[in-house]
């Protein structure tokens, strides 16, 4: 194996050497999984024993109208590119929540076309210059850059298309191991790493400001009466102003939540890492979380992303 | 400022009879001609507030001459019936409040009655615009003497507000569009109507965040302290034009006002900011205290162009630096014969600094004394490096040398084709370099022989850095590259212009700055950008990275400090000239040698200075440190050895 190799491949060697049963349980052929609307990912039959995992990037995507609402205003999208040759650029992933507001059907429109037009975004501007090997250069935007003007021009869309509606938007783009985030709104991307919760994204709302300056206590917070109200959305206000960036080193293992408030606002940090912990497969664990917040009223549109990165 | 009255509808020519049928329940707007109540006609509108619409309109009671008024529409649209009642107890509780009151700065009410589902309140009529508007039309800040009157007016008028019997009045809804200014200068509270309610619908709303509101208002708390707090907002915003609206609720902290506005002075900018006390107690304890305090700054303390603040980029320092400079002084130095361009490197009590004299000089660290000195055949720009006993350093006169670090003697020379400004980069038992002559070289430490070289397109004067087995540098046509140890291209990355800056490598990101103006985080793996940063001139200096900072310096005249995963500036500080070399840090310390001639010392977390050293020439090399000094080449031909 020359020095060469060594670059190139994703050092499967390695790999073999640590290589030990997988831990991946998968739920039972008789154990039903109630349908989804719009479908899901299935897990696939345990592998062989033999095989050496791939470094590959894992997810699961689940979204639920909760008890009470009679629609469901959020909106999810994913995108995975994983290229598995000699050649491969690292794998790419695109996670998107958003969580729209507004009378009649303003809501679920404004959070789809929030999340579409961000995604639209993303893909011409970095997914698809990898795909075509695009000589690295300054001419190219950086993802935080491409980021920060997807969001403006979500908003910009969302103002036109759905004037009366907004949305909150959560966007999370993994390259290799670095992640980055773009918010608006009072949805949130948690990342666990070794039993340790971090919230990453700041939640933009008039109870979260209150407590932040000593005015609510936590508690209190939690009770706020209008604790759904924001002070910035995608499609409200003037100008978009200051969308929050954030840039994370991803470790081996690490895992990425996104959610809505119809799950974080119901089921407690310390419950959802419980249920992301025990729970090996990650779509079986988002599902485990729509139910966890069904379970505690379902008062909201309820809506999970958990993406595992490889060991 | 000249007060055009816009808000003045002409009246159309023939100003005739016609009664129109009343309004019972008319949908939108009232159109012009209508007559309410067969006495005022409607001419325009003025405005459209949360209610209904606020129109001009013409006192028919005095036909013979144009008496205008104000009328304020307030359309009941609620369909539950408690908020039905609640709608109209507010209404009434606007009128008559407004007709209690008697002061010069609230307008007059002259009628109140209701047709249909609306409510009118006849106006005294106002020429002017509100501060809003004024802050619109305006290219820059209002005067700060203006402002200050008018502060001391609203002050007067809440004051009155806040003492009225057997109830105080709270105004509850201060904010510049509520404050108008008429055509003799004087401000006029305006929208005395209270109803905002929180719809507690399920789900999100979005606010259209009131930006002025105190905290408390949010708990259902209201107090005369809360038009203290509106007010403060209100200033803030206009003596910063930055719309508190548009901002993080209660984050005007983060917006301090003489960041924004250096003609403001601090005493005034301190009133402000204790009206913005998030704790009602903490702010004045009545409104009266404040107009106090904002009369006590006097009109002198409000010239224009008085600077009182230092500004937090460093400009204005010198006073505390003539204190400081007192206190640095030199433990050493050493003169040259030329100038010194580049970076000594200590080991072992031996400080080796290169300078344009061609000579590789060995000193004493601590004494300065000399050890030895080698003569090179050309000026040396590039930095000298020991390992393993021996001295590595290019020469313009084309060669590598390996010196013997004891000795000073020769032990080997590598030849190449142009001359060589980088400093060579020892690992892996190679020394590597590059040149003018567009090769990257990868030479056996030991002997000198060549095991590879690399050919770019253009002269090489970024030095290369290797980390975790990839080697990294930049060339002059602003290519640069991430090979692997046996010269293999692993990735480039194009950049538009030079990239002469060296890099350096972090947690498998790595650094550099180029001619575009931009310092660049690469992934190492694969050259992808991860992010970059604009500085305001080309960045020639290279990068350190300390405690999840970048510092950097850029012919801005500013170093940077930057998050090393996310490239956000943290802080930055200016230096008053050019800054072409690299930072170090040491000890919480950050050292850089600006053109300006002098060394900085910054706390490296927070950006503040501790001294600076002044040479006689521009500084155009790094400084290196070790043992608690730090060593500092000039142009003006010395070395210098300073206390950390």
């Amino acid at each position: 194996m020359s020095i060469w190799d060594f670059f190139r491949r994703p050092r499967p060697d390695k790999k073999k050497e640590k290589h030990v049963e997988p831990e991946v349980e998968v739920a039972e052929p008789a154990q039903q999984i109630p349908p989804i609307p719009g479908g899901q990912t299935r897990p696939l039959p345990p592998l062989e024993e033999s095989r050496p995992m791939p470094a590959r990037l894992k997810y699961g995507q689940a979204t639920d109208v909760g008890m009470e609402r009679s629609g469901n205003q959020d909106a999810l999208l994913t995108l995975s590119g994983i290229i598995e040759s000699a050649d491969s650029p690292p794998p790419f992933g695109m996670f998107v929540v958003a969580d729209g507001m507004g009378g009649h059907t303003d809501g679920e429109r404004a959070s789809f076309v929030a999340a579409t037009t961000l995604a639209r975004h993303v893909t011409n501007l970095v997914y698809l210059p990898m795909l075509a090997e695009q000589e690295l250069s300054s001419d190219q935007p950086t993802i935080p850059e491409v980021l920060e003007e997807a969001m403006q021009e979500a908003d910009r869309r969302v103002k036109a298309r759905v004037p009366e509606g907004g949305t909150t938007l959560t966007a999370a783009i993994i390259y290799r191991n670095l992640l980055y985030i773009a918010h608006v709104g009072d949805s949130r991307a948690y990342l666990i790493n070794d039993g340790n919760m971090e919230l990453i994204t700041r939640d933009h709302s008039l109870a979260r400001r209150l407590q932040e300056i000593g005015h609510l206590t936590p508690d209190e917070a939690e009770a706020y009466p209008q604790k759904n109200v924001l002070y910035r959305a995608i499609g409200q206000g003037d100008m978009l102003e200051d969308v929050d960036r954030a840039t994370r080193r991803l470790l081996p293992g690490s895992q990425l939540l996104l959610c809505s408030d119809g799950l974080w606002g119901v089921v407690n940090d310390q419950a959802i890492l419980k249920i992301i912990e025990e729970t090996a497969d990650v779509q079986e664990a988002c599902d485990r979380l729509i139910a966890a917040a069904n379970q505690a009223g379902g008062p909201d549109n309820i809506t999970a992303v958990l993406v595992q990165m490889p060991l | 400022m000249a007060y055009d009255e816009t808000r003045y509808i002409q009246e159309p020519e023939d100003p005739s009879q016609s009664q129109q049928p009343l309004a019972t329940s008319y949908e939108g707007t009232l159109q012009p001609e209508l007559v309410l109540r067969g006495r005022y006609r409607i001419q325009g509108v003025l405005g459209v507030g949360g209610m209904g619409a606020v129109y001009q309109a013409r006192d028919l009671n005095f036909p013979e001459v144009t008496k205008l008024c104000a009328v304020k529409e307030m359309i009941n649209l609620a369909n539950d019936p408690a908020m039905r009642e609640t709608t109209i107890r507010n209404f009434q509780r606007e009128a008559n409040i407004l007709a209690t009151l008697n002061h010069p700065a609230i307008p007059e009410i002259f009628d109140f009655f209701s047709e249909g589902n609306r409510a009118y309140l006849v106006l005294e009529f106002i020429r002017g615009k509100d501060l809003e508007a004024l802050m619109n039309i305006a290219d820059g800040f209002l005067p700060v003497e203006q402002v200050r009157q008018w502060a001391i007016e609203i002050c007067d008028v809440l004051g009155y507000l806040h003492s009225r019997q057997p109830e105080p009045v709270v105004f509850r809804d201060m904010k510049p569009s509520n404050v108008m200014i008429d055509q003799f200068k004087k401000i006029r509270l305006i929208d005395f109507g209270i109803a905002k309610t929180f719809d507690v619908t399920k789900g999100h709303t979005m606010i259209g965040t009131e930006g002025y509101s105190p905290p408390e208002q949010y708990r259902g708390e209201v107090s005369p302290q809360s038009d203290i707090y509106a007010l403060g907002a209100s200033l803030h915003h206009v003596l910063t034009r930055r719309d508190p609206r548009l901002e993080p609720p209660f984050s005007f902290e983060n917006r301090p006002i003489s960041l924004f506005n250096p003609d403001v002075p601090e005493a005034f900018a301190e009133i402000v900011n204790r009206a913005l006390a998030y704790e009602p107690q903490e702010r004045f304890a009545a409104i009266d205290e404040m107009k106090v305090a904002l009369e006590a700054l006097g009109s002198g303390g409000v010239r224009p162009g008085l600077s009182q603040v230092i500004s937090p980029d460093g400009a204005g320092i010198s006073e505390r630096l003539s204190m400081a400079a007192g206190e640095v002084l030199a433990v050493w130095q050493f003169q040259v014969e030329d100038e010194i361009r580049s970076t000594p490197f200590v080991e072992k009590g031996v400080v080796y600094i290169g300078a344009y004299d061609n000579n590789l000089w060995a000193l004493d660290a601590k004494e300065g004394s000399l050890v030895w000195k080698y003569p090179t055949e050309g000026g040396i720009a590039s930095d000298p490096t020991v390992e393993a006993g021996y001295v590595f350093v290019g020469s313009e006169d084309r060669i590598l040398y390996a010196v013997d670090a004891r000795s000073g003697r020769v032990q080997w020379t590598y030849i190449t084709n142009g001359r060589i400004y980088t400093s060579p980069c020892v690992a892996l038992g190679h020394v590597f370099f590059g040149s003018d002559d567009h090769n990257l070289y990868a030479v056996k430490a030991a002997n000198g022989r060549l095991n590879w070289t690399f050919e770019a397109q253009s002269p090489i004067r970024s030095s290369p850095f290797v980390s975790d087995e990839m080697l990294y540098f930049g060339t002059e046509t602003g290519d640069f590259y991430g090979l692997a140890p046996d010269g293999e291209m692993v990735w480039r990355f194009k950049a538009r212009r030079a990239i002469s800056s060296s890099p350096t490598v972090n947690e498998g990101l790595v650094y550099f700055g180029s001619n575009d103006w931009n310092v660049y985080a690469l992934d190492g793996e694969n050259g992808f950008t991860v992010w970059r940063f604009r500085a305001q001139r080309p960045v020639y200096s290279s990068p350190a990275y300390s405690n999840g900072k970048i510092y950097v310096g850029s012919v801005d005249g500013h170093l940077y400090a930057l998050d090393a995963l996310n490239g956000r500036e943290i802080w930055k500080y200016k230096t008053e000239d050019q800054i072409t070399s690299s930072p170090l840090v040491y000890m919480g310390v950050v050292y850089v040698g600006s053109i300006d001639k002098y060394l900085y010392a910054l706390n490296a977390e927070t950006g503040d200075l501790l001294w600076r050293f002044g040479t006689e020439g521009p500084i155009v090399s790094s400084p290196a440190a070790d043992d608690g000094l730090v060593y500092i080449g000039s142009t003006d031909n010395r070395l210098y050895a300073l206390k950390a």
